[in-house]
């Protein structure tokens, strides 16, 4: 029996989450377990997105990325003992990967008023939903012309407060839901952008 | 229209619940990880020795539209090396004309999700040809170097 043919045994993270989960799919994975590489994959790709994304790459390279980082994980694995480090370890990698010579910024600046301009598309809708997108499209020009580490902090704040990032949490010491004085800061820049463009009133 | 600033008595608005929530929703609904990219993490990771190097797209303007399109010249990247391909669509199938820079008679292969695996060697120019790949979620692999000091390189796994 191989375990190709056991699909109706439970995998021995089944029913575990967050810490526990990783560190059951981390140890199978480490015997060449691929379904629980694939299952860290699935649960923690969107942490590697958006810290690529914060670091100031455009949608295509952080693809590029994204599959960089995991493929780095796995081949060096037997490294990273302590599952506690996995979200540090995937930040910090990322974040090395998207400063990296290869990770040329190609555009810049626009890239993600691109995401805005679309969303009025996104979102055809009555005169409401048009108040509410024209809003949101400000927030967000705002919110992506913060520096990089501001927006790092602002997303990895936003995950970290999700149940399934309490790593994130963990690796940052960063209490749930808690806003401290450098994220207060950003917060407060981001204020300032919304309060300077043009028609925001 | 006073939901965003300039709210009365000069307290910070919107406050920062309201921004953290609205940066919350963005994440979800306005920069999402792509859909498929899971998927396409996971068919890197079935590669037999995942002790490579990833190269990357190298996009210029004018090949935006390449992704996906399915034709078009794709040039991909790492540190020492430079593959070049160009798609041609045949059918169902691709014809895909390669080339590494610098050029050397190095082993390629090309996995396409469902497909299996189609190999062949480039020549001394650094030209390959690999014909009648299937469409779908593929990458392209490049062996490097000789006996003693071996490595791969990888393109990322993309839809072609």
């Amino acid at each position: 029996m191989t375990d190709v043919q056991t699909a109706e045994v439970d995998p021995p993270w089944e029913g575990l989450t967050g810490a526990e989960l990783h560190a059951a799919c981390m140890h199978a994975a480490r015997a060449g377990d691929r379904q629980a590489m694939d299952r860290l994959v699935a649960e923690l790709t969107p942490l590697v997105w958006h810290v690529a994304r914060a670091n100031g790459l455009d949608r295509t390279v952080a693809e590029d990325v994204v599959q960089t980082v995991w493929l780095a994980l796995f081949s060096q694995l037997d490294k990273l003992r302590d599952p506690k480090a996995l979200a540090a370890w995937l930040i910090t990698t990322t974040r090395r990967e998207a400063t990296h010579p290869y990770g040329r910024r190609t555009q810049p600046v626009p890239l993600s008023d691109e995401v805005a301009e679309s969303m009025p598309s996104m979102n055809p809708a009555p005169e409401d939903e048009a108040v509410r997108a024209d809003r949101d499209r400000r927030v967000w020009r705002a919110f992506v012309r913060l520096p990089d580490r501001c927006q790092e902090l602002l997303r990895l704040t936003v995950l970290a407060g999700r149940a399934e990032y309490q790593l994130v949490a963990d690796a940052l010491r960063m209490p749930r839901g808690s806003v401290g004085p450098t994220r207060g800061r950003c917060l407060d820049q981001m204020r300032d952008l919304l309060a300077s463009e043009g028609g925001s009133r | 229209m006073n939901d965003v600033v300039g709210a009365p008595g000069g307290k910070a608005f919107p406050d920062d619940e309201i921004l953290l929530a609205d940066i919350g929703r963005f994440l979800d609904e306005l920069d999402p990880p792509p859909g498929d990219l899971v998927e396409r993490v996971q068919f890197a990771l079935a590669l037999e020795n995942l002790d490579v190097e990833v190269a990357r797209w190298e996009r210029l303007d004018s090949q935006a539209g390449v992704r996906g399109s399915g034709t078009g010249t794709i040039t991909f990247t790492v540190s020492d090396l430079t593959v070049m391909i160009n798609l041609t669509k045949i059918g169902k199938l691709h014809r895909i004309d390669g080339w590494l820079v610098p050029a050397g008679q190095y082993s390629v292969e090309v996995r396409v999700a469902e497909h299996g695996t189609t190999s062949t060697t480039a020549d001394e120019g650094g030209r390959f040809v690999l014909d009648n790949v299937p469409r779908g979620t593929t990458q392209i692999l490049v062996h490097l170097g000789d006996v003693s000091c071996r490595r791969t390189v990888v393109t990322p796994t993309v839809v072609l």
